[in-house]
């Protein structure tokens, strides 16, 4: 079980099985799946903007616990070590504060880009791209798109 | 709104399981993707949506009810707006540097990366923009508002 739970599978296996877990939640409750929303409703709690969590933070909760069902089930973590081409890149102790700004900058530009957009990977992704909408067909493309340029230059100058 | 809740959390779990166990959570593993190295994630996401858009139209052709709340199953479909673009770019430049977004990273910090702990507070600080740039935009018009009652008001 620990052998299997430690290799990835089939993408063919995968995929529909992430399918199943937007259609569920559709099925369920008539909701688009997304995590970015999770983050949102625990930012707007503790800022006082929401008077009690919605359903969006129990997904994100959810996210952490199955992960960390993952996590116990399979032994141990299937992550190397470090923070994969920053890590590499920027060694020492004064490199980890660089790597430390960089992964804050990084996550204030998902975290704004994804509320901007009206959701992230997952949101957009899937459950937007599942309901046929235009505007996540448009934003998936973007983003991956940018993300690709990205990726690029960043090997490129590292 | 309880069975609501624990409901999302049944499914966020399950998702949480799926991406940690596709490996999503590894940075390496996206950037082998975003360096077109490994066309898995973008087979994996084509998959997961195939499957979610025939579910969800022959859930509606049916007249389905969502199970729990009875209400009937509907989606919102919306034409891309100039917002749907520059929030994707920017989404799409914080996503190839920490190589991970925001389910991963989540997924990140059960498995034991502390690192994830400064992207979760750099989303935290993102949105909390967001909200404080949406708020200041909502408060014009009413200022406007506001302004041109004040010179609507007759003399005196």
């Amino acid at each position: 079980m620990k052998d299997l739970l430690l290799h990835r599978p089939a993408w063919y296996v995968l995929g529909p099985l992430l399918g199943l877990v937007v259609l569920g939640l559709y099925a369920a409750i008539s909701e688009r799946f997304g995590v970015v929303g999770g983050y949102s409703n625990v930012v707007e709690r503790i800022s006082g903007r929401l008077p009690k969590l919605g359903w969006k933070a129990w997904v994100l909760f959810g996210v952490l616990g199955g992960s960390l069902v993952y996590r116990l089930a399979a032994g141990r973590s299937n992550i190397g070590d470090g923070y994969g081409w920053l890590t590499r890149t920027f060694g020492g102790s004064g490199g980890h504060l660089i790597v430390a700004g960089l992964l804050v900058a990084a996550g204030v530009l998902i975290g704004f880009g994804a509320k901007t957009a009206g959701g992230c990977t997952s949101g957009n992704g899937l459950g937007g791209c599942s309901a046929g909408s235009t505007s996540s067909f448009a934003a998936t493309a973007t983003f991956m798109g940018t993300a690709i340029v990205c990726s690029f230059l960043i090997k490129a100058i590292t | 709104m309880t069975r609501t809740k624990a409901t999302a959390a049944l499914f966020g779990a399950a998702f949480g399981f799926l991406i940690s166990w596709g490996q999503f959570a590894d940075p390496d593993r996206i950037r082998d993707m975003l360096l077109l190295r490994d066309p898995y994630l973008y087979l994996m996401m084509a998959s997961a949506v195939a499957v979610g858009f025939v579910g969800l139209r022959l859930l509606t052709r049916r007249g389905a009810r969502a199970f729990l709340t009875g209400r009937p199953i509907t989606y919102e479909r919306t034409r891309p707006q100039p917002r749907h673009f520059a929030g994707a770019a920017i989404f799409g430049v914080g996503w190839s540097i920490a190589d991970s977004c925001p389910a991963p990273i989540a997924a990140q910090l059960t498995q034991g990366v502390v690192w994830s702990v400064f992207t979760i507070a750099g989303i935290w600080l993102g949105i909390l923009l967001f909200l404080k740039r949406q708020e200041r935009r909502e408060q014009v018009p009413e200022r406007r508002a506001l302004g041109g009652l004040a010179v609507d008001k007759p003399p005196g």
